[in-house]
């Protein structure tokens, strides 16, 4: 009797662990991609007949009737005063505003800067019910017997296709300014549907799944059936669930943020530990050092800084309203993002320290993308629709990234990443470099550094044609 | 000489003597904790600067109560509706309702109304009936109404009520309530024999209360300040009420000064969530409310936990989180765009009086309040520029932690009256607020309304307060 008892339960035993192994097995092999997401966001009803497929030339214009109803804005503003000794810790300091606007009702030229715009050829086309508006820049010479590799670029909030104006001649023509002339891209920048020229959705759920539904319906539009991608910020998500997408089609990405978001036991065991048993962890010295302490670096900061996220993920069209109507509201808004996000002590500094990095035509340019095209709500919503069920708690957030992955992490990055955490959702990664400086607008801020960082990835990809090996 | 007197005696009459001394010691221990277990642990008073520059070393404050008159120009309102008229606006989702924020196809009939028939005129004249004051108080000046009844029968006490606002609320908030407290007869009121004088002044920073120029302006100072202001009006003892910030403020003041303030009445009640023990009183009390002491109203309005406490504070706080974090960005559109401003604070005039508003194309603004008296509360934000400032509130009450952990554990003990309305954001029952209010007198359910009690239901609150405060007198 006891024998067979003792053997029932070795029995079950066995019988369990072999379940738990199988599982292991099958949920390894069941390779999960991403579904392509059908939308269709026009107004009202879709209609029946085919959607038109053509690719028009598009040309960002202006008139003297938008000018001087700006210019009028800008003159009635009124400003609150700041507290004293306060800096950028409350905000956009109105004192430091005050000299923006003047310099924007003064020595701002927004013709001119429409004229820099339509340097490079854009284009609108229908997807999904939307018109979506798109930068694409060919290469002006090519190498005897090479051919442009197609790069789709994809901004965040608050930029726009404009962030990469400085960096598109260092990938389109590279000889030119010094780098490696190996590789050379075809660049193409669209905007988010809801962001700058491309048409706002109508409809409700338009989320990064969307976005990248989208743009793999331009690729493939344009004729791409392999392409490259990069983007930080949305761009960053949006590049991800591309690449989730259709890891077929896409040969690399390259990223500029790799957040985690579906943080497990492991992530916080290495939070609470990490700084004494780096090694253990798989941090390096540099993680370290911008992740710890991690109650200042990591929670507190984004609690700081995470205001914005929370309203526009809940009322977005409240908070948009007032930055739609004023333009100083507008500028107060975006540019303390560009002071705080290039790097977190500038809320120290009087005047934001933003004209350290960026140049207030540029700042102003891409103010003005928002305000002209009366995108800041809708581009506001698409927090809503990406956070509304909570972080960590989408499908797409669980699934893995197998595409060769290429990461640049700068260092005044609002949350740092590092490789430990990037490899278990990104589990190619080709290349991950701390690059010397830099913050969050990447590509506006220091386009020489990523650009370097993006031909060297594709190099390494290319060399090893490892888009093949999946 | 002790131990040698100790040593000198024998071993028996050593106990004889040691055991009494150590029973005296014992005694002693125990009486003095018991001492300082009542004796009332208050906040310090403190002292502060608020004007621009460095305070003056020499010369007096001027302490003068100046009468006030609001003014308006045809200059701010023609301003104003060519600020109305050239508004853009972003069409809503299809189907979103509230959802996303105020629905801009609602706003713009609002702003219709606004342009054509809300007249400011008039309105000021509303809010000039009741006299107007300001004084000068650690260098800002002191916004005040001052109400006194017009009749007070032979022999029957005045009560000094002091009510205090709250964001993005106005001392005109209580315009409704007010003649309910001061002549309750002809209301159809009568709550026994009390009858009040009502003062309702503007939190520094908020309309015509001038705005702090220094940092760390938070609710204590507010309730100093409003200690001084009564006293300067000459009262020792006073009654206080308060929602939202004059919930904090006024419980501040209790905590300040408890020979002061003869009884405070709330229409919202915050409590810190304490711990361990909190979170399984919670848990248990989904399923024996009664063993946690919950009533059955208190688990109907707290359960489910998640879905009321967690989830919706989070859907409804975006507003509280940046303005906190980043005031003066959150608030410099809303400056300069009237109709930003009025979407803004009129949002939440929609979902803080009830939640289901949110299904609502309308927000069902206009089934609870008329837009007369809703925008004449936007207008106080408008016409005084104070919303940045009103938002900087937020920052400097939630910047230091341990500040507010300290004042946690200050108790109140002066008798409190709770008001606790069904549609309030967040329910406090009984049983928690204990844990801070050691005197409760009376505790009622309200029937109906929202965070907005004064504004929305100012016979319950007033019925309320008066029940609370006959109690009081009794005691």
């Amino acid at each position: 009797e006891c024998s067979s008892l003792a053997g029932i339960m070795l029995l079950e035993v066995f019988l369990a662990l072999g379940a738990v192994i199988i599982y292991f097995f099958l949920s390894k092999k069941k390779e999960e991609t991403l579904s392509f997401k059908e939308g269709w966001w026009g107004k009202g009803q879709k209609p029946d007949a085919e959607e038109d497929t053509t690719i028009r030339p598009f040309k960002v214009e202006t008139t003297e009737e938008e000018l001087s109803d700006l210019f009028r804005r800008l003159d009635q503003a009124r400003f609150a005063e700041p507290l004293e000794n306060s800096c950028f810790h409350y905000g956009t300091n109105t004192v430091y505003l005050r000299k923006v606007v003047s310099y924007w009702k003064n020595q701002f030229n927004w013709k001119k800067q429409v004229e820099v715009l339509n340097k490079y050829p854009q284009f609108k086309t229908k997807i999904q019910g939307i018109d979506i508006h798109f930068v694409h820049v060919k290469p002006p010479r090519l190498p005897e017997g090479r051919s442009a590799k197609p790069l789709l670029m994809v901004h965040g909030w608050p930029g726009s296709f404009y962030e990469f104006y400085k960096i598109i001649p260092l990938l389109t023509d590279p000889a030119s300014h010094g780098l490696s002339h190996e590789h050379v891209f075809e660049v193409i920048c669209p905007s988010i549907p809801g962001y700058g020229f491309s048409e706002a959705p109508h409809k409700k759920d338009f989320n990064s799944v969307s976005a990248a539904s989208v743009f793999y319906e331009l690729m493939l539009r344009l004729g791409f059936n392999e392409f490259y991608a990069q983007g930080g910020d949305w761009g960053w998500l949006i590049c991800t669930n591309l690449a989730q997408m259709a890891p077929s089609h896409m040969k690399g990405l390259h990223l500029n943020l790799a957040s985690v978001t579906n943080m497990g036991f492991t992530h916080l065991l290495s939070i609470l530990l990490g700084r004494y048993f780096p090694g253990l962890f798989g941090f390096q010295e540099e993680d370290v050092r911008q992740m710890f302490p991690f109650w200042k670096k990591g929670i507190y900061r984004i609690l700081l800084e995470s205001g914005y996220a929370h309203i526009q993920a809940t009322k977005p069209d409240t908070v948009g309203c007032g930055l739609n109507d004023s333009p100083v509201g507008l500028a107060a808004y975006i540019l303390e993002k560009f002071s705080t996000w290039t790097d977190l002590k500038f809320h120290n500094l009087e005047d934001g320290g933003l004209e350290r990095k960026f140049n207030l035509d540029d700042l102003l340019t891409n103010i003005m993308i928002y305000w002209v095209s009366g995108c800041i709500v809708s581009s506001m919503r698409f927090y809503k629709e990406n956070l509304q069920k909570g972080i960590g708690r989408q499908k797409h957030e669980r699934l893995t990234v197998r595409v060769p992955t290429g990461i640049a992490s700068f260092p005044n990055e609002l949350l740092h990443t590092p490789q430990a955490w990037a490899q278990k959702k990104y589990t190619n990664i080709v290349s991950f470099r701390f690059m010397p400086r830099g913050g969050h607008f990447a590509a506006l801020e220091e386009p020489e550094l990523l650009a370097e960082d993006i031909l060297q990835f594709v190099g390494k990809v290319e060399k090893e044609q490892l888009w093949k090996k999946k | 000489t002790i131990l040698f007197l100790l040593r000198s005696f024998e071993y028996s009459q050593k106990n004889a003597v040691l055991v009494p001394a150590a029973a005296l010691g014992v005694g002693g221990i125990l009486v003095f904790w018991l001492r300082s277990r009542h004796k009332i642990k208050t906040i310090e008073m403190g002292d502060g600067w608020w004007g621009s520059g460095e305070r003056p070393l020499k010369g007096k404050e001027d302490e003068s109560i100046r009468p006030f008159k609001i003014e308006t120009s045809d200059k701010e309102i023609e301003d104003l509706h060519r600020r109305l008229e050239q508004a853009r606006y972003t069409p809503p989702l299809e189907g979103a309702a509230f959802h996303y924020g105020f629905n801009s196809n609602y706003l713009q009939k609002v702003v219709a109304y606004w342009r054509n028939q809300f007249d400011w005129r008039k309105q000021v004249e509303v809010l000039n009936k009741y006299p107007h004051f300001q004084t000068t108080i650690e260098g800002i000046d002191i916004h005040f109404i001052h109400v006194k009844p017009s009749y007070v029968p032979h022999g029957r006490a005045v009560q000094p009520l002091l009510m205090v606002h709250g964001w993005p609320g106005s001392f005109y908030e209580f315009y409704k309530i007010i003649p309910l407290l001061t002549e309750p007869a002809e209301h159809g009121l009568n709550e026994g024999d009390v009858v009040f004088e009502v003062i309702c002044p503007s939190i520094p920073g908020y309309g015509f209360s001038e705005a702090p120029h220094q940092k760390g302006f938070d609710t204590i100072a507010t309730a100093r300040i409003f200690h001084k202001l009564m006293n300067r009006l000459g009262f020792k003892q006073y009654y206080v009420q308060g929602g939202d910030w004059g919930s904090r403020v006024t419980t501040n003041m209790a905590q300040m000064l408890p020979q002061s303030v003869k009884g405070l009445h709330l229409n919202v009640v915050f409590v810190n969530k304490q711990g361990l023990g909190r979170i399984i009183s919670v848990m248990l009390g989904a399923y024996l409310p009664w063993l946690v002491g919950l009533t059955r109203e208190d688990a109907r309005r707290i359960y489910p936990f998640m879905q009321k406490n967690v989830y919706e504070i989070l859907r409804e706080s975006g507003y509280l989180h940046i303005q906190a974090t980043k005031p003066d960005t959150a608030g410099c559109g809303l400056n300069d765009s009237p109709v930003g401003l009025a979407a803004y604070i009129l949002e939440k005039f929609s979902t803080w009086t009830d939640k289901s508003f949110l299904d609502k194309d309308d927000g069902s603004l206009e089934s609870k309040y008329s837009l007369d008296e809703l925008l004449t509360n936007v207008m106080i934000y408008w016409v005084t520029s104070s919303i940045v400032s009103s938002m900087r509130y937020y920052k400097e009450n939630f910047s230091n932690d341990p500040h507010l952990t300290a004042h946690a554990r200050v108790g109140v003990h002066v008798p409190t009256g709770i008001a606790a309305f069904p549609q309030e954001l967040l329910h406090t029952p009984r049983v928690w607020a204990k844990q801070v209010f050691k005197n409760i007198v009376t505790y009622s359910y309200m029937p109906r309304g929202g965070h907005f009690a004064a504004f929305e239901e100012p016979k319950l609150l007033a019925q309320d307060i008066m029940h609370f405060v006959r109690k009081v007198e009794q005691l």
